[in-house]
Order: C-alpha cells, then sequence, then structure tokens
C-alpha cells in the first residue's frame, strides 16, 4: 500500500483495521478531532461512546478478559487521559491485554503547560506494559503494530500510544502493516525440558499433589490441559481470584478459590499438599496470607509462569518454569508415564470429601448463620445459567461471589484482582457483554462501588447494551465496615453512606429497568423480570447492614488462620 | 546490603532513562552512579548502574528490567571479572610553591594528569578504579580540593 498519502490518523485507524479491531470504547476531545474524524470513516469499527474515561478504560478491560482479543479505549490529552489511569492500571495489574490511544497537544506545544495538556507518556510509564509517544506520523504503521503485539503476547498487559495534534493531522507517504518487532522484546513461551521433567517426576512422587491455577491459566487457554492433569495426577485444584474459571467448580477436584477470603478447604489443602504446581500466578498477599511459613509447608514448589520476573518474587521455588502455561501442561502430561500415577489415593478421598462438603455448604442455602448476602449468591447459582457472565465491584460483593459463587467456565468471572478496583465491575460488564453479546452478563455490585461508575448506564441504554447490575445495597462501605467491626471494635469512622440515592430512581432515570428486591426469594423473578425487559437493568437488593465475608484470614495471620469458620463442616 | 553494577544495553530512545530508574525509584533504592553513553552499535546506547542492593532486591530488578521492552540486555557485573573505570576531575589549591610541587609529584605517582594549570590551582585528571581515585582524592583534601567532579563507572565484563 505504499505510494499513497495518508493522514497520521487515517494511519492508525487503517493499522486498528488490520489489528482486526472491532470495536473501542471512547471519549473524543479537542486533541483527537483528526483521529475522531478518521474512526467515523471506518465502518468495521463499533465506536460505543462512554460518559468517562475510566470506564472507557475498563470496558476495554472487560472485552478483553471475556473475549481473548485486545480491548481498545480511547481518550483526549489532559484529563481524557489521567481519567483513563486507574482503568489502565487495573488492566495492566491483571495482565490484561488492552491498546490505550490518547490524544496530546500539537508537538511543538508539548511542554508549555498548554490547555488539556498533560504528560501522559511520562504519566503513564509504571502502570503499562510499555507506551509511546508517538512524534512523527511515519513511525506510526511500527508503533500501532507493536502495541497489539506487545498488550497481548507473553504477559499480557497494557500498552498505551500518545498522539499529538499534530501527528494525526500530518499527511505522509508510508508502509503499512509491517512486521517489524522490537530487539528487546522476546517472551519466553516455550518451557525448559528439563524442568518441565522434573515437574513430572515431582508430581508423580507426590502422595498429595496440588494445583494452584491463577490467572494464566486462563489466559493461556489452558483449562483443558489442567484439567486432564489434575485427574491424571488424582490432585486437588484450588484457583486464585483470578483462577476462577479455570476448571469448574463443581468438578469433583476443585476446592475453589483459596487466600484472604478463600474456601476454607482450599487453604487446607494448601497447607496439607506435598507437591504444589502453581500455575500463572503471582503469590499474591491475598493468596498467601502473611504468615508465609504456614503456605505449603511441606510442599516442593513448582511455578510455571510466562514472566520471569514473577519466579522467586513472592515465594521461593523449588522448580522454577519460565514460560507458556499451555506449553508447560502439555510437556508435564508427556513426562508423565502411566505407571506412575497412584490411583485411589488417601489424599484424592480427602480432596473429594473436602470438595463435596464445600458444595454441601454452597447448595445448603439457608444454612444456620446464612446472612441475606450469602444467600443471594447462592441463589444466583441455581438462577443463572453456566454462560452467564459474572463481573464484579470490589468489596464485601465481590468475596461473596469470589467465595459462593460457582463458576463453571473459564472468561465468565471478570473481577478487579490486584488493583481492587471499585467501579470496575458494571463498566467491564459493558465491555463484556460487547464482547458476549449473547450471553447475560450480570455485575456484582456493592451500592458504594456502583456510584463510583453509575452513570455509564447512559453508555448502555443509548447502546443498547443490556447488563444487570445486582446492587448489595447496605448502605455501608461494607468491606470497610466488617474490618473497623471485627478489627477497630465497631468504631465505624465514615463508612456509613446514608440514605440516598434511590437506585430505583436511579436506574429509571437513565431509562433502564429496576426493581427492589427486599427478600432473596424475590431475586429469581426480579432477574426474570430484568433479563426479559431486555434493557440494562438495576436490581437495588436489600442485604442485612451488618453482613460479614466469613470465613477470613485476619490481617497479620497465615493461611491456617482462619476466623469465622463456625459454620463450615469438619473434614 | 552490597555494591553492585549493573550494565545495560538500551534503545536509544527518548524516555529510557526513566523506565530505567523507575524500576529503581518504585523499590526504594538510591541510584549511586549512572553512566550512558552510545556504544558500538548504532541505535543503541549502554547504561551502566550502581546502586546499594541486597542479591535477592538485585534478581528482582535484574528480570524487571530484563522486562523493560527498550531494554535489550542486562548484565550483573561482578567485580572480579569486569574492568571498572571512573573518571575523576578536581581543582586543587596549590598556594605555594611546596604544596604545587607535592601535589603534582603526588598526581604522578596516581597517574593523574594535569589538565589545567592557573597561579594558585592545578586541574587533576584521574581515570582509574573508583576505590583508588577515592584514596588520591583523601591525600588531595589536604591541599584543599575547590571542586570535584567525578563522571560515574562505566565498566566492561572481561571474556
Amino acid at each position: 500500500m505504499a505510494g499513497k498519502k495518508l493522514s497520521g490518523a487515517e494511519i492508525v485507524v487503517e493499522e486498528l483495521k488490520k489489528e482486526g479491531v472491532e470495536v473501542a470504547f471512547g471519549i473524543p476531545g479537542g486533541a483527537l478531532l483528526d483521529f475522531y474524524e478518521a474512526l467515523q470513516q471506518a465502518e468495521e469499527i463499533r465506536h460505543i461512546l462512554m460518559r468517562h474515561e475510566q470506564c472507557a478504560a475498563h470496558a476495554a478491560d472487560g472485552y478483553a478478559r471475556v473475549s481473548g482479543r485486545t480491548g481498545v479505549c480511547i481518550a483526549t490529552s489532559g484529563p481524557g487521559a489521567t481519567n483513563l489511569i486507574t482503568g489502565l492500571t487495573n488492566a495492566n495489574m491483571d495482565s490484561s491485554p488492552v491498546v490505550a490511544l490518547t490524544g496530546q497537544v500539537p508537538t511543538s506545544a508539548i511542554g508549555s503547560n498548554a490547555f488539556q495538556e498533560a504528560s501522559t507518556f511520562t504519566i503513564t510509564m509504571p502502570i503499562t506494559k510499555h507506551n509511546f509517544l508517538v512524534t512523527r506520523a511515519e513511525d506510526l504503521p511500527r508503533v500501532i503494530h507493536n502495541a497489539f503485539y506487545i498488550a497481548n503476547t507473553g504477559r499480557k498487559g497494557v500498552v498505551l500510544v500518545d498522539l499529538p495534534k499534530d501527528v494525526q493531522a500530518s499527511k505522509v507517504e508510508v508502509e503499512l502493516h509491517p512486521e517489524e518487532t522490537f530487539p528487546g522484546y522476546k517472551p519466553n513461551i516455550n518451557p525448559n525440558k528439563v524442568q518441565t521433567k522434573k515437574a513430572a517426576e515431582a508430581l508423580a512422587n507426590a502422595e498429595r499433589p496440588l494445583i494452584l491455577a491463577g490467572g494464566g491459566v486462563i489466559s493461556a487457554g489452558a483449562t483443558e490441559e489442567l484439567r486432564t492433569l489434575a485427574e491424571t495426577l488424582g490432585a486437588g485444584v484450588v484457583t486464585t481470584l483470578m483462577g476462577k474459571g479455570a476448571i469448574p467448580e463443581s468438578h469433583p477436584l476443585c476446592l475453589g478459590m483459596a487466600g484472604m477470603h478463600g474456601r476454607i478447604y482450599a487453604n487446607r489443602a494448601l497447607n496439607e499438599c506435598d507437591a504444589l504446581l502453581a500455575l500463572g500466578t503471582r503469590f499474591s498477599d491475598r493468596l498467601t496470607g502473611w504468615q508465609l511459613d504456614q503456605f505449603a509447608p511441606d510442599a516442593t514448589l513448582i511455578q510455571v509462569d510466562v514472566d520471569a520476573a514473577e519466579i522467586n518474587k513472592n515465594i521461593p521455588v523449588d522448580i522454577p518454569i519460565v514460560g507458556d502455561v499451555k506449553l508447560a501442561l502439555s510437556d508435564i502430561l508427556k513426562w508423565l508415564k502411566k505407571e506412575s500415577i497412584r490411583e485411589g489415593s488417601v489424599w484424592l478421598q480427602r480432596v473429594k470429601e473436602m470438595h463435596s462438603a464445600c458444595e454441601e455448604c454452597i447448595k445448603d442455602i439457608h444454612r444456620p448463620g446464612s446472612s441475606v448476602s450469602d444467600i443471594l449468591i447462592k441463589e444466583l447459582n441455581n438462577i443463572l445459567d453456566d454462560d452467564t457472565i459474572i463481573t464484579t465491584e470490589v468489596g464485601q460483593c465481590q468475596m461473596f461471589a469470589a467465595h459462593y459463587y460457582m463458576t463453571k467456565k473459564p472468561r465468565t468471572f471478570i473481577s478487579s484482582g490486584g488493583l481492587g478496583t471499585m467501579g470496575f465491575g458494571f463498566p467491564a460488564a459493558i465491555g463484556a457483554k460487547v464482547a458476549a453479546p449473547d450471553k447475560q452478563v450480570v455485575d456484582i455490585a456493592g451500592d458504594g462501588s456502583f456510584l463510583m461508575t453509575c452513570h455509564d448506564l447512559a453508555t448502555c441504554v443509548e447502546n443498547d447494551i443490556p447488563v444487570v447490575v445486582c446492587i448489595f445495597d447496605n448502605r455501608y462501605l461494607g468491606m470497610v465496615r466488617q474490618w473497623q467491626e471485627l478489627f477497630f471494635d465497631k468504631r465505624y469512622s465514615h463508612t456509613n453512606l446514608g440514605i440516598t440515592p434511590d437506585f430505583i430512581k436511579l436506574g429509571e432515570a437513565f431509562g433502564c429497568y429496576a426493581e427492589r428486591v427486599e427478600k432473596p426469594e424475590d431475586l429469581k423473578s426480579a432477574l426474570k423480570n430484568a433479563f426479559e425487559s431486555g434493557k440494562p437493568a438495576v436490581l437495588d437488593m436489600i442485604v442485612g447492614k451488618e453482613d460479614k465475608v466469613l470465613p477470613m484470614i485476619p490481617p497479620g495471620g497465615g493461611i491456617t488462620g482462619m476466623i469465622g469458620t463456625e459454620r463450615c463442616r469438619r473434614v | 546490603m552490597q555494591t553492585r553494577v549493573i550494565s545495560l544495553l538500551v534503545e536509544d530512545n527518548p524516555g529510557v532513562l526513566t523506565r530505567m530508574s523507575g524500576m529503581f525509584t518504585m523499590r526504594g533504592i538510591n541510584i549511586s552512579s549512572l553512566t550512558v553513553s552510545p556504544c558500538e552499535k548504532p541505535g543503541l546506547s549502554r547504561m551502566t548502574v550502581t546502586i546499594e542492593a541486597s542479591e535477592s532486591e538485585l534478581e528482582k530488578v535484574r528480570k524487571q528490567l530484563s522486562n523493560l521492552i527498550e531494554v535489550i540486555k542486562v548484565v550483573d557485573l561482578k567485580e572480579h571479572d569486569a574492568i571498572i573505570r571512573d573518571l575523576c576531575l578536581m581543582k586543587v589549591h596549590t598556594k605555594n610553591v611546596e604544596a604545587r610541587t607535592e601535589v603534582m609529584q603526588l598526581a604522578e605517582s596516581y597517574g593523574a594528569k594535569i589538565a589545567d594549570a592557573s597561579l594558585d590551582s592545578l586541574i587533576l585528571e584521574l581515570a582509574d578504579e573508583p576505590e583508588r581515585i577515592d584514596r588520591f582524592i583523601e591525600l588531595m583534601k589536604h591541599f584543599g580540593i575547590k571542586q570535584l567532579f567525578r563522571t560515574g563507572i562505566t565498566a566492561i565484563a572481561r571474556d
């Protein structure tokens, strides 16, 4: 396509099309007029006009997590770009592939404190996998190509491209669609055979093997391999928050999420195992607790991660494997000899017993001591189908969902893990619904979180994106209140949200379907009404003001030191 | 804690230095010396970074530096298998003939050059291992150092 003069903006759009971008979430602005002019000409790309740039970033992130494709968000210079920051940090911390395009003042004005100028390039350096400030339109084909390549390979993440106004406007003759990459970027995806053999031997020789599945399993598309390996070894599987969905939680070998708000059996299994295969997880403090000597103390620890910087970072590892999780699991499976597998082991029985105890607790909706919040999530297990995509806000609602919701398929549980961003779930649901329009999308929200990004109900209504927001309405910043109750002697400092707003009127003001759920038994019909309305919907679910997410590891505690375990059956 | 010298081969782009130094900043590690210059490959630069860090901190930083897209190579230079040099320029008081003669003799014994001279001071230039420069500076303090400049460490690994 050489020989034709294109503007910088047209080059960007041509490259987006070549990358297969079908949707972008953004808000235009003065520094993006040329880009938006070119974007409008591109019928292949659906642009969804958001109401806040943070939501644009979260929507792109949600889209990426559901589809596996790179999400794209767009914001103008200055405040547009700074509003993106939370969303981009969130996506990058959870290794979600997102490309952000930002407008910038003309190159001649950069550094002059021009109107709507912020140094986006400098500000976003520590929160992105990579970023570019493009100063010549000729560089655009290579930059855009590499932005997508870097975002969605290796350990996935965010790449931002800052586009000065004059670079968008200038017309140049360039070769489109280059293949050239950067000499310093070579993701290590092929695992070392010696290491995978060692891992296979350690697992085969273990009496109590356990697999810890992180978000990397889902990102690498390794869920089949994970299941096969677990079944072959008779190993239990526990997940991180990001790994929820890596294996169906109804699978008899799955013990669910481990960690601070994890299931007690998952934590117990971590403490008891003698070989632990950690896949695509960074051992965050929310998983390990703070007493690291209680974390898998007897286990030979095998860690597989595509990012070498994660190996040995938080936990010392016995057998490190740098590479793609899917490839590593295939190799381990190849090395495993039939005769090395123990069948019907004591451990296998124990794992299955712990699984049943857990399932029993979740199925028994009205278990003594259950809170309204527990019951609502347990009800969702019965009402929603396996394909439904759950997104969550952050706090109690998120941990109720992570603990009690039985995720059956990968990419159907979307939550803010690393950054813990209140306000994430709803815009992420928008991205999720755009990625999977045929699936039901439900945001499990808290009243505190939802108010942080609820303005994008307008986006849902205007663009016909019918997501359902289920608000756990306790009029508290619930998780902080819970900590104040448990660890600050009920001194509720600034966690009481008062009585506003009326979420029904709020939903209706935007043109949404809205209904109040006073009792958990009304949830089923309310959800039915919401889905049947075909509109975006807000369900205001009244929960106990002092409901608590339990059990939990208290601050400073280790993985065996959970409190609030009275309701869990001893096994 | 120990002094560590890291050598980086990087793309010569605006922002690379910020990206690199950001890796140390976010860990609260101070860079005690830094040199950046073009190298034998066009379009690439070499950085030599000196930090105080523990073995495990160094390992984490080294891996994260390698993750930077514009960083092509990271080498942890061990003192025994690298040639390490620093360049020092200093202006020393020479108030009288005795001082002047003594400074010139000491400079000669250290292999320092006299880069410039005025009636009451000498500018000395010494390129050497940082420890030898430290010792030379200590000596010159007796005469009075008006100004002192050091480039910071640059280093090359032996084959």
